[in-house]
């Protein structure tokens, strides 16, 4: 269980040194107990008190850095079970499987396709993680070759080393282990010497075992090898496991009833018949980094879209910067439709109105990022908005006719625009759907 | 418990679809959804709840449809009996979902030709069906009382109803027995008041599935899918009025620019991704049937679902 501020100060240098940061050894200790303090700042704490405070001060999972530079990535640190309660902050890393049985063509073709693949969606660029490198040859050198082969191409990506045995984990580390790659995985057999590596690297890594019982025991036993930066691996036989290890993983760990549980989650989904049902359980529930054999391009941009739809913060609606975009090459008797700046409103709209081919104007008002619905419950968006925001992107001097369409759920408000404005409103449909069909029967310039 | 885990007071309650011969009906088969005292695929292996369905769509005039379906089945789309009965054979759908898109033609008034279109689609399939009625508040009533007349005894789940628009379709489902579609605009305090005034009009709770809305991957997948967590969790606490089960159809995954323009080669398996990974994920957040348009999403749902469900199969004691 948590330990409260006095009772991590009693275990304290008590020097009042500040060379943490911290004026007080006791406003480190409240830091500590809150969850957001680091141990490591503390430069005299002696090793058994740093044993005991280990794994009651860290953050209820642990955050564990994965590769070096610009792509590296970091997961775990969360604090809740649903998206709702508050938002999830590190999205899971996706890392393409190759094979050391494979030609260097092959592995170096998925290495730089992970190095330069992404995709924009809504202002953003999403992107592949890494790499994972299986080893199926059993043989050091060649593993280490393709480690090299990877590592060749420049990209820099994540990597995982996928090897059991700690004598071609040590072979892979040799090529590339500056880079902090993720060591794929440590049983209760290959702990010791693997801990050993990951100590001598600074890697994290992840352990296996059959049931969350064995793997917490595990856990404890690679902390007090030193080893902190773990996950914990929930490729369990049947899929079926993984939904139930995964919540109770969540649910343990952020309540601190099972501090040896808190870690992010590995999910290995090449070992099931259906890798794409594997992969959304892990973006859906709670995995930090997922293997998988490089994706179809379908499958490619509907696993990121999912991983950015369930990572993005429910307390910050995306916005749009208010103003008037333009849709094909629209002139001066083109109609001009109103809606907010809610960014999927935004996209949505957007969308329908580039397939209706009719060329627009798109005004979009600041409601502060809320829906249609919401912005006309709250008053946010009303005839004075329209009216400054008129005045505000020069609509008068754009087109030359003077008719607003307005979106169908703001048709309380079309007499008072009319009156604010002077401007004709036409009430458009609820369904951004029926935009095509709706310009085609009413808008006649 | 904290308050992150749902307490186990509340318990999902029970919706049935479809009615079997012994049951007053014809169909093959019917179904018991709901059950489930946990979050979704948790606690399978207790005997509770049941495995997610799959619904799939079809219509009585493909000229609404997504070309993408309708270039995929051929002239299949032009004859619903036909189709119903290929969705349950061949693609192997647990449900049809018929939508009734001749209604949305202006000025539609050729009420007797929705009998028909009931009648044939209730011989080509021996599955339990859903029917979304009209998309016009001025004909509702005439759409939904011969639906529900024409569907008489198969234990029907009807839709769609909303705020401000439910009465027409509870009273064909009152009069004929049939169960009611409930939808809301992504809001779970929305979905609670509709689920209230149905009830108030005399729509037992055990005839209410709930449409939380379902915006597609990448366009509000998001909102929807914690919609239906949050629903699920306050009908674990206790939340008799959010306690029905769910049905969801991420319907625009069709239309959305990622799949609309998409290389051709690759049209047909965006769109299917598109469908495959907005249900499976609202089966994660708690929805018990979810509907797809694409005849190829269908056993990739169906297969995903055995997969990931250790409890009791349909029809099982």
């Amino acid at each position: 269980m948590a330990l409260k501020a006095l009772d991590i100060y009693k275990l304290l240098p008590k020097k009042n040194c500040k060379e943490c940061g911290d004026p007080t050894c006791l406003t480190f200790a409240m830091k500590l107990a809150s969850g957001k303090g680091d141990l490591e700042k503390c430069p005299y704490l002696d090793p058994g008190a740093k044993n005991i405070l280990g794994a009651s001060t860290r953050p209820p999972i642990q955050l564990v850095k994965i590769g070096v530079g610009e792509r590296r990535f970091a997961v775990g640190e969360e604090f809740v079970l649903f998206r709702h309660e508050k938002t999830f902050y590190h999205p899971p890393g996706i890392m393409f499987e190759v094979s050391d049985l494979w030609s260097g063509k092959e592995i170096e073709a998925v290495t730089r396709r992970v190095g330069s693949e992404h995709y924009v969606r809504v202002g953003t660029d999403l992107t592949f993680s890494g790499v994972a490198i299986r080893n199926e040859s059993g043989d050091p050198d060649q593993f280490a070759e393709a480690v090299g082969v990877v590592e060749a191409t420049g990209t820099h990506v994540p990597e995982v080393l996928m090897a059991h045995d700690p004598a071609v984990q040590e072979a892979g580390l040799k090529k590339c282990g500056n880079f902090r790659p993720l060591i794929y995985s440590a049983t209760i057999d290959s702990y010791k010497p693997l801990c050993a590596l990951a100590k001598k690297f600074g890697s994290p890594l992840v352990v296996s075992a059959k049931d969350l019982l064995s793997l917490g025991e595990l856990t404890k036993l690679c902390n007090a090898e030193g080893i902190n930066d773990l996950l914990l691996d929930l490729s369990f036989p049947s899929l079926r496991e993984y939904i139930p290890a995964a919540t109770e993983v969540r649910q343990k760990s952020i309540l601190r009833s099972a501090p040896e549980l808190g870690y992010p989650v590995f999910l290995d989904t090449t070992r099931y018949p259906m890798q794409d049902a594997a992969l959304i359980l892990g973006i859906d529930k709670y995995a930090g980094v997922i293997v998988t054999r490089a994706l179809s391009p379908a499958s490619s941009v509907a696993a990121l879209t999912l991983r950015q739809n369930i990572y993005t913060d429910p307390q910050k609606p995306i916005q749009m910067n208010p103003g008037i975009y333009p849709v094909g090459n629209p002139g001066k008797e083109s109609p001009v439709l109103l809606t907010v700046n809610f960014s999927l409103t935004y996209f949505t709209v957007q969308g329908y109105l580039e397939s209706s081919r009719v060329p627009c104007y798109m005004f979009i008002v600041d409601t502060e990022g809320l829906s249609v619905l919401t912005a006309v419950a709250a008053g946010k968006l009303n005839e004075a908005l329209v009216r400054d925001s008129i005045k505000k992107f020069d609509l008068e001097h754009l087109v030359s006719h003077r008719r607003l369409i307005i979106p169908g759920y703001a048709s309380p408000l079309s007499g008072k625009i009319e009156e604010e404005t002077g401007w004709k409103v036409l009430v458009g449909p609820r369904d951004a759907a029926e935009i095509g069909d709706y310009l085609a029967k009413e808008w006649k310039s | 418990m904290s308050e992150n885990s749902p307490d186990s007071s509340g318990k999902i309650g029970y919706v049935v679809l479809g009615a079997t011969k012994a049951e007053g009906g014809t169909r093959t088969v019917s179904f018991r959804l709901g059950g489930e005292s946990d979050l979704p695929f948790i606690g399978m292996n207790t005997g509770q709840g049941s495995i997610p369905l799959v619904a799939f769509e079809i219509c009585d005039d493909p000229e609404y449809w997504s070309p993408i379906v309708t270039s995929y089945t051929g002239d299949l789309s032009n004859d619903a009996r036909e189709w119903a009965g290929v969705a349950e054979k061949q693609y192997g759908a647990d449900i049809i979902r018929l939508y009734l898109t001749s209604t949305k033609r202006r000025g539609f008034d050729n009420f007797s030709s929705i009998t028909t279109v009931m009648e044939e689609v209730l011989s080509g399939t021996g599955l339990p069906l859903v029917v979304e009625g009209s998309n016009e508040p001025a004909i509702d009533s005439d759409v939904f009382q011969r639906c529900g007349e024409a569907g008489e005894g198969e234990r029907l789940l009807l839709g769609t109803a909303e705020a401000g628009r439910y009465r027409s379709v509870a009273a064909a489902a009152l009069a004929y027995h049939h169960s009611v579609l409930a939808q809301s605009p992504i809001d779970i305090n929305l979905a609670k008041q509709l689920n209230i005034l149905l009830r108030e009009i005399g729509v037992k709770a055990d005839h209410i599935m709930i449409d939380p809305y379902t915006g597609t991957l990448g366009y509000g997948f998001e909102y929807s899918y914690s919609v239906m967590e949050r629903i699920r969790s306050a009908a674990l606490k206790g939340d008799t009025d959010l306690a029905m089960p769910m049905i969801t159809s991420a319907t625009d995954s069709l239309s959305v620019k990622e799949v609309r323009e998409a290389d051709p080669a690759a049209l047909e398996d965006i769109a299917v991704e598109w469908e495959f990974y907005a249900a499976l994920s609202s089966a994660i957040a708690g929805s018990s049937v979810v509907c797809v348009r694409h005849p190829k999403t269908v056993p990739l749902l169906k297969s995903a679902f055995r997969e990931l469900w250790a409890g009791k199969m349909p029809g099982e004691a």
